[in-house]
């Protein structure tokens, strides 16, 4: 199976470990995983915010540019994948807005018709691989570590246009946690948002939101935290270095993919372990090792 | 929306709406803004009212039904809105506020109402085709060698200059001649 990486912005400059660990554990399940070129920002949050056309405009080019390499979209953020499936639906809905879109996508000979999917990562993994694909090719199984899941807000809403999993009550990224021998761990306001989005507005906000969620994490007894969003983990990993959280014991932060690799068997350079802002061997040194 | 029944007729007794709710139900987003029956879960479930006492999404729904036109525009809180969709996801009359907010954001933009981050954002993606041109060094650059993906993250940005010419350059060059 081929599939289309769209990195979007934040990842490669912020996050490129996730990026990396997301490529080895697909390619390790049989994915083909090549980059899409020539793209932009998917426009989420700040055009958006500006103007409805523009927004499908900076999604909707890069739909086309999946469109002419005939092959589905894998999208890693959850602002990205949102933008990207929001858009497609609109597109596909409005044809006078699509007409529009085209009609700047034909000076550089695009054109977006809607045949291309969108698949955010946990839908790449759930559906696309299979939970018994993943639990097979599981060679150092994780010992019971205790894994809190944090979704991302776009990843799972609005349901009716990113169709992922059960927006109330997600369960992919646990069942990831224990086709891999992880214990995952409920904990209250699982999907409530990490905080990320009001950086721009208001700091202390974010930061309120998003430590509120480690606490919740924290008092459910988890050794760590798996995401499946750049700016999720970003977030949910720098609040715990803000003032007055000197005398906190910090949660290691992992990308679902960085989590997964261990037990495939990846090497930790492939995974980029060593780039993670809180030291996350105290949950992938429990691969392999009896319980 | 309140309804009576007359002689087994279901009769709309009242509508709370107003010239600014009509504007906002017109905007791509904003549709649903008359359903609306202030009943605060909205408010109730947002992470950002719950740490703070400045945003109440509720309160913000029924300045847009009342017709508070001009408080709503100049005001911050639509833009505090982190677009999570929990309200949305909760709200038993398929109002949005998310997308109500992005319609007002929208309203806002036209007239000039935008907070600095949200102009300098968009004035970066528009210019580079994404965000973190200038934060992309030779260190990232490095870190990604390292991590054995491409350097290159041949990002486009002529796309985006037609977009500024079409979308934005426009709007300013009519609220500059007072159209």
């Amino acid at each position: 199976m081929d599939m289309l990486l769209y990195r979007g912005c934040t990842t490669p400059v912020r996050l490129p470990a996730y990026e990396a660990a997301t490529i080895a554990v697909l390619e390790k399940l049989g994915v083909n995983v090549i980059e899409l070129k020539d793209t932009n920002c998917c426009g989420a949050q700040y055009v958006e915010s500006m103007d409805r056309m523009a927004f499908a405009s900076m999604s909707g080019r890069i739909l086309a540019l999946a469109e002419r390499e005939e092959k589905d979209i894998l999208a890693i953020c959850g602002a990205c994948s949102g933008s990207l499936k929001t858009n497609k639906h609109f597109l596909d809905h409005d044809i006078r807005a699509r007409d529009e879109v085209n009609s700047l996508l034909a000076e550089e000979g695009l054109k977006y018709s809607g045949k291309v999917r969108v698949r955010h990562l946990l839908q790449v993994l759930a559906e696309d691989i299979g939970f018994d694909k993943i639990e097979r090719a599981v060679v150092k199984p994780y010992n019971g570590i205790k894994m809190a899941a944090h979704y991302g807000c776009h990843v799972t809403r609005p349901y009716e246009i990113v169709h992922v999993d059960d927006p109330e009550n997600p369960t992919i990224l646990d069942r990831l946690v224990e086709a891999v021998g992880g214990q995952a761990v409920d904990y209250p306001g699982k999907t409530r948002c990490c905080g990320g989005p009001m950086l721009a507005m208001d700091e202390d906000v974010a930061t309120t939101i998003g430590l509120d969620k480690i606490d919740n994490v924290t008092k459910a007894g988890a050794d760590g935290i798996v995401t499946a969003c750049v700016f999720c983990d970003i977030q949910l990993t720098q609040v715990q270095f803000g003032g007055g959280t000197s005398d906190r014991q910090k949660i290691p932060v992992l990308p679902i993919t960085q989590f997964l690799g261990p037990a495939l068997g990846l090497d930790e350079d492939m995974l980029g372990v060593e780039l993670n802002k809180i030291d996350p061997h105290s949950v992938i040194d429990c691969c392999g090792v009896s319980q | 929306m309140h309804t009576c029944t007359t002689k087994g007729q279901e009769k709309s007794i009242h509508v709370p709406t107003s010239a600014f709710a009509k504007e906002v139900e017109k905007v791509e987003g904003g549709e649903a803004i008359n359903k609306c029956i202030q009943c605060g879960i909205c408010t109730a479930s947002c992470v950002v009212a719950n740490a703070t006492d400045l945003y109440r999404p509720r309160r913000m729904i029924q300045k847009i039904i009342l017709g508070l036109r001009e408080e709503v525009l100049s005001s911050d809180q639509s833009w505090l809105c982190l677009n999570c969709r929990m309200c949305e996801e909760r709200c038993q009359e398929g109002v949005s506020p998310a997308e109500i907010f992005l319609a007002v954001r929208t309203i806002a933009a036209r007239e000039g109402h935008v907070p600095r981050v949200f102009k300098e954002a968009v004035k970066t993606v528009l210019e580079d085709g994404w965000m973190l041109k200038d934060a992309y060094t030779d260190f990232q650059e490095d870190e990604r060698e390292d991590l054995g993906l491409n350097p290159e993250l041949h990002m486009n940005n002529e796309f985006v200059g037609k977009l500024r010419k079409r979308y934005f350059e426009r709007k300013k060059a009519a609220e500059e001649s007072g159209s």
